[in-house]
């Protein structure tokens, strides 16, 4: 078929205002996918119809597009109309602009109010923790100044034990443990120069809560107090009474707070001074 | 939401612009009967904004594809069963095609639009494209309508159309 003719035939103008038949439009639309020249005067002949008809149109009624957009779900009617519909729409509109507002504000109240019992909340807690934790750090210092105390008096002592121990004026005696207890140990240091007596727990057993253990000077015969002291303070040199003379020094177990004479079946430790022998 | 909200706000553009045209086509479908077209360019909308997923670029334009659906909406409505009754307390014709026939004649007093341009055809022309595009009648029932061969019809109606193409430029 002759390209110019079929456009001539006026089949162009028929399937556009669709007074063509099914057969002549299946025609039609097969020879628009083989020929670009018929899309093109096809699409000219649909152009200067639509500019026609938008040079003529006859205005709708103007709520003809509030129902349209109503039922296609749109309220949102922009029209030039000024039927009541659109007014009470226009009210509706401005008064839950109002409650939108009023709503706003009151929910940003309430949001205020839980932001700040929040914050009041953090605040109090955390000045909780603050005071706890530095109660913890007073406790921690207490316990650390308790400590350094102790290690401090741990230190002196270790100090005298070595001037002690390294005095060449001073006398070892060292004591052995009784058939009663024969574990029991410890050293006296003995200064015969200034009559100091220190001694040394190296072990003695735990005694019960109202026993002490008990140390004596046998001066001639006789026992001389020279104070008490605990199994706890073992390893640690203690400074006990003085004396001038001492043939041998015992130890012995008695109730607490000691004993004005030694219970000598309690002897536990023994130890004689090289100085009377 | 804001897609749906965006379709919306491009329907009311495409209303704006359009709605006039077709409004055209439908008032000279659908004559002396204001109330009634308006109410057909509103079923024209809804049903463009319904099937708008189902127009086809390749097969013309979109006005081509919305003019068309408002041709055949006023033509339902005109050949409807409510509007014969009502018609038909206004005339009782002998039969309808004489009656569509004298209708034809008679509606040179308001034409607008395509009619308009209707009026340079010649009357022979001008009566099968009354009867084809503005009733809605076939060729076949235009032929034995007018008791000319169907061949003529086709031939007539297409010169006709070749001659309105002239017109609208």
């Amino acid at each position: 078929m002759n390209l110019k003719d079929y456009i001539a035939s006026g089949i162009i103008e028929s399937y556009v205002m669709g007074l063509a038949s099914e057969s002549e439009r299946a025609e039609f639309e097969q020879m628009c996918a083989e020929y670009p020249a018929l899309v093109a005067e096809r699409r000219k002949f649909e152009e200067s119809l639509e500019h026609y008809a938008a040079e003529h149109p006859v205005q709708p009624p103007s709520e003809v597009k509030v129902k349209v957009l109503e039922a296609i779900g749109n309220t949102d009617s922009r029209s030039t109309s000024f039927n009541s519909t659109k007014i009470i729409t226009m009210e509706n509109a401005k008064s839950s602009g109002n409650a939108g507002w009023m709503r706003f504000i009151a929910a940003a109240s309430v949001i205020l109010v839980i932001v700040m019992a929040a914050m009041y909340y953090h605040v109090s807690e955390q000045n909780k923790t603050i005071i706890e934790q530095n109660k913890d750090l007073s406790s921690t210092n207490d316990r650390l100044k308790e400590r350094l105390d102790t290690t401090q008096n741990t230190l002196d002592r270790i100090v005298q034990q070595q001037s002690v121990v390294s005095d060449p004026n001073a006398l070892v005696v060292n004591m052995v443990g009784t058939t009663v207890a024969p574990r029991s140990s410890a050293n006296i240091y003995w200064d015969s120069a200034n009559t100091s007596v220190y001694l040394v727990v190296k072990n003695m057993p735990k005694l019960a809560s109202d026993k002490q253990y008990q140390l004596w000077a046998l001066i001639d015969g006789k026992p001389k107090d020279l104070g008490v002291f605990d199994a706890t303070d073992e390893k640690v040199i203690l400074k006990m009474k003085n004396t001038q003379k001492a043939q041998a020094f015992a130890i012995t177990i008695e109730n607490k707070g000691g004993s004005p004479s030694p219970d000598l079946k309690r002897l536990q430790s023994m130890g004689k001074t090289m100085v009377t022998q | 939401m804001a897609l749906k909200e965006r379709n919306n706000q491009a329907f009311g553009f495409l209303y704006d612009n359009y709605a006039g045209a077709l409004y055209s086509i439908i008032r000279q479908i659908i004559t002396g009967n204001d109330e009634l077209a308006s109410d057909v360019l509103q079923e024209v909308f809804i049903n463009i904004w319904r099937k708008i997923e189902t127009y086809d670029q390749t097969k013309g334009r979109l006005f081509t594809w919305m003019l068309n659906i408002a041709r055949n909406a006023s033509i339902d409505t005109l050949r409807s069963k409510s509007y014969q009754n009502s018609q038909k307390n206004q005339e009782l014709p002998d039969n309808v095609y004489k009656g569509v026939a004298n209708q034809t004649t008679q509606l040179n007093v308001d034409n607008i639009g395509l009619k308009k341009v209707l009026e340079k055809l010649k009357p022979e022309h001008r009566v099968l494209v009354e009867l084809a595009y503005f009733k809605g009648f076939t060729h076949e029932e235009i032929a034995e309508m007018m008791a000319i061969p169907l061949g003529t019809v086709k031939t007539r109606i297409r010169n006709a159309l070749l001659q309105l193409r002239e017109y609208l430029k």
